[in-house]
């Protein structure tokens, strides 16, 4: 029914020709299953883009509302989680396959001559893919994002002669922010893809006039049709690499962490794996040496990738045979150094923090959501503002604890000096464990099972012991950090701090809580304490 | 020999062509699934009715339509919004009603008059009577009735 109206179409546009010529190309004998890595990167591309559009539809590029963007694509909008999934799983796999893509026309010789323009539009592609990678990571305007990025920015400083100026054009501005993300959003969704996109039409272009280099030892006898002999194979490997990457997409979310906080001195910045050999190499070479780390050694590989076809011109495809043989090893120490580095890197990590909520959130948890809580009087259905659940974090960390102050003062500091300030709805210590539980609320943190003498410590730290005491990186630095208390010391041990410090220690700053704090508060916080370890 | 080696050949190529078919379908139809419902989702979802308190029964005059501005929260996307709903709290006797302000024609916003004692839709002329049935123009039904109680002296409406 349809044939007469395809011929038409076919009459019109040729299209029978074109998709002749694309299918039924005669391959070497012998092409085989390593020559099924092209399509498995051509596929994740096209997963890449389909899941990356779909993305931009809920994603605001503005500090203010990316955190917020990605937070509703993760928790509210239906099947938000496996499209983020597949696009920030898909990124890893399209690096792995790029790379074993890479390794197989290197192992079999594919790039020499006449094929020399074919390996430097894919070794441009692979540094697009890095350059997705590195913009993508940027945009969720998390803690990682904006601390990898800032790490990032200052290694392009030391680019010779130009790095300053390099760096402000990284940045767009005189720090981190709205006119950074702007760009680096506008790298990822537009220059990029458009690069990407023509270096891929160049270099299957490139593949269709050289031919399919074909096996190393060229075999005698008739070649196969591309379609459907070689196809299956492709298809296969697609089908198991799509499995795989829906199944890692499904079963592990992709990480979110905290909204980025620029004041925050705790968080160490660690790149995605792909980087963190580069980031381990950085700390062997400290100081004036830095370069050696951020320049030379990747531009010796990156050099060494493009001049290799124009090197290695002798016959032989074979790489474990002369004249092959040491560019192979070349690349298997290139190889060997990144994985090593990699290793070294994963080994160095610091363990995860968990859903460590520490006293202070626990505080603030009770305080905004206690019966008589300040904050439910504005935050309310239909009140002057929008219930506590529903709020984004907007604003830095100072205007919260003005506002939770003084709540009708939406603008602090424009009370003049004459005018006596009110007294403060709630005080700074209260204001500060309200902050503390409002950040870990909107990572989305699980709710801790925290008991009534649970409760009770945590209100008793946040009135007393948080101006010296820190825990889970809340809380003063005047006095240890408390977070692994419990093995230092065992209860009775922390008890009799508590109670009488100077009997401890003789003479020391931290006040003697005998009789300030009543026995019931003494005995929480020991407990508690005792069970950090 | 040979005409059944074609055969074979014609059959296993006629078997590989629905494999890649099958494979390639499958995979666009996962990303399709996915990526079309986050796509198309949120366009279905919607806010949960509330309760607000609109008032007190003693502010009303009789027969007369009092325009009440309700503000309610809700997430929008990755935003939070404040919807304004404006609403008539109508007293006729005993008899407490709420009236939506939004014309039932093209969703304008209608004002009271007091001069002509009726509501009046200032985009195509539309005109209601205080209890919100159409007097003349173009809308098609009468101002949408909002549910509404008194509840310890306060109007509730739900919006």
């Amino acid at each position: 029914m349809t044939g007469p109206l395809r011929d038409w179409l076919d009459s019109r546009t040729g299209y029978r020709s074109l998709v002749r010529r694309a299918l039924y190309e005669e391959l070497p004998r012998g092409t085989g299953w390593p020559f099924t890595t092209g399509s498995v990167v051509t596929l994740l591309v096209g997963c890449q883009f389909v899941t990356g559009v779909a993305l931009t539809m809920y994603y605001v590029p503005a500090p203010s509302l990316a955190y917020d963007s990605v937070r509703f694509i993760m928790r509210e909008l239906p099947l938000g989680w496996i499209l983020r999934g597949l696009h920030y799983w898909g990124a890893s796999f399209l690096v792995v396959a790029t790379v074993v893509h890479l390794l197989r026309v290197f192992l079999l010789g594919s790039y020499k001559a006449p094929r020399e323009v074919t390996w430097l539009s894919g070794l441009a592609m692979l540094l697009v893919i890095l350059g997705f990678s590195l913009s993508g990571y940027l945009l969720p305007w998390d803690q990682k994002a904006y601390w990898a990025t800032t790490v990032t920015i200052n290694i392009a400083r030391s680019t010779p002669l130009l790095g300053e100026y390099v760096a402000d054009v990284l940045r767009g501005g005189p720090g981190l922010g709205a006119l950074t993300l702007g760009r680096w959003y506008s790298a990822h969704v537009f220059l990029l893809p458009a690069t990407l996109i023509t270096l891929i039409v160049a270099h299957i272009a490139l593949m269709r006039k050289h031919g399919i280099s074909g096996p190393i030892e060229p075999e005698a006898g008739p070649g196969e049709a591309f379609f459907p002999w070689h196809v299956i194979r492709d298809t296969v490997m697609m089908a198991a690499v799509f499995a795989a990457l829906f199944t890692v997409a499904a079963l592990v979310p992709a990480p979110l962490d905290a909204i980025a906080n620029p004041s925050d001195a705790n968080y160490i910045p660690r790149p995605e794996w792909y980087f963190l050999s580069l980031f381990q190499l950085l700390k062997y070479f400290p100081g004036p040496l830095e370069p050696i780390a951020t320049m030379v050694v990747p531009g010796l590989v990156i050099g060494f990738l493009i001049l290799l076809p124009f090197v290695d011109r002798a016959d032989g495809r074979h790489p474990f045979r002369a004249p092959r043989r040491v560019f192979t090893t070349m690349v298997i120490v290139i190889g060997l150094g990144v994985l090593a580095l990699t290793g070294l890197g994963v080994a160095d990590s610091p363990p995860p923090d968990g859903d460590d909520w520490g006293l202070l959130p626990i505080a603030g948890w009770q305080i905004a959501t206690a019966e008589a809580s300040p904050c439910a009087r504005c935050h309310a259905p239909g009140a002057p503002a929008p219930p506590l659940a529903q709020m984004r974090i907007t604003r830095d960390e100072e205007w919260l604890l003005s506002h939770m102050a003084d709540p009708i003062a939406l603008a602090p500091g424009v009370r003049s000096a004459q005018e006596p300030a009110p007294r403060p709805m709630l005080s700074r210590f209260k204001a500060q464990a309200v902050v503390a539980y409002l950040r870990r609320e909107h990572a989305g943190r699980a709710h801790p099972d925290i008991d009534p003498a649970g409760k009770l410590a945590a209100l008793t730290y946040a009135e007393t012991c948080v101006a010296c005491h820190k825990i889970g990186g809340d809380g003063g630095t005047m006095g240890p950090d408390l977070s692994h208390v419990g093995t230092r010391r065992d209860a009775a041990g922390i008890k009799a701090v508590i109670e009488d410090a100077a009997e401890m220690y003789g003479e020391t700053a931290m006040p003697t809580f005998k009789d300030r704090l009543t026995p019931g508060q003494i005995d929480a916080l020991t407990n508690y304490l005792a069970s950090r370890k | 020999m040979n005409a059944t080696s074609e055969t074979t050949t014609g059959n296993r190529r006629g078997f590989l062509i629905r494999v890649i078919q099958t494979v390639h379908a499958s995979i666009g139809a996962t990303l399709a699934f996915v990526v079309g419902g986050a796509v198309v989702a949120p366009s279905f979802s919607r806010r949960e009715k509330l309760w607000l308190p609109a008032g007190t029964v003693p502010q009303l005059t009789d027969g007369v339509p009092t325009a009440v501005t309700l503000r309610i929260a809700r997430s929008d996307g990755a935003s939070e919004m404040v919807d304004r709903r404006v609403v008539y709290l109508v007293k006729t006797g005993d008899q407490l009603r709420a009236l939506d302000s939004t014309c039932s024609h093209l969703g304008c916003r209608t004002k009271f008059n007091p001069d002509t004692k009726q509501i009046e839709c200032p985009c195509h002329g539309g005109v209601y009577d205080t209890n919100g049935n159409v007097v003349s123009g173009p809308p098609p039904s009468p101002l949408a009735q909002v549910p509404v109680r008194v509840e310890h002296g306060r109007i509730m409406v739900e919006v």
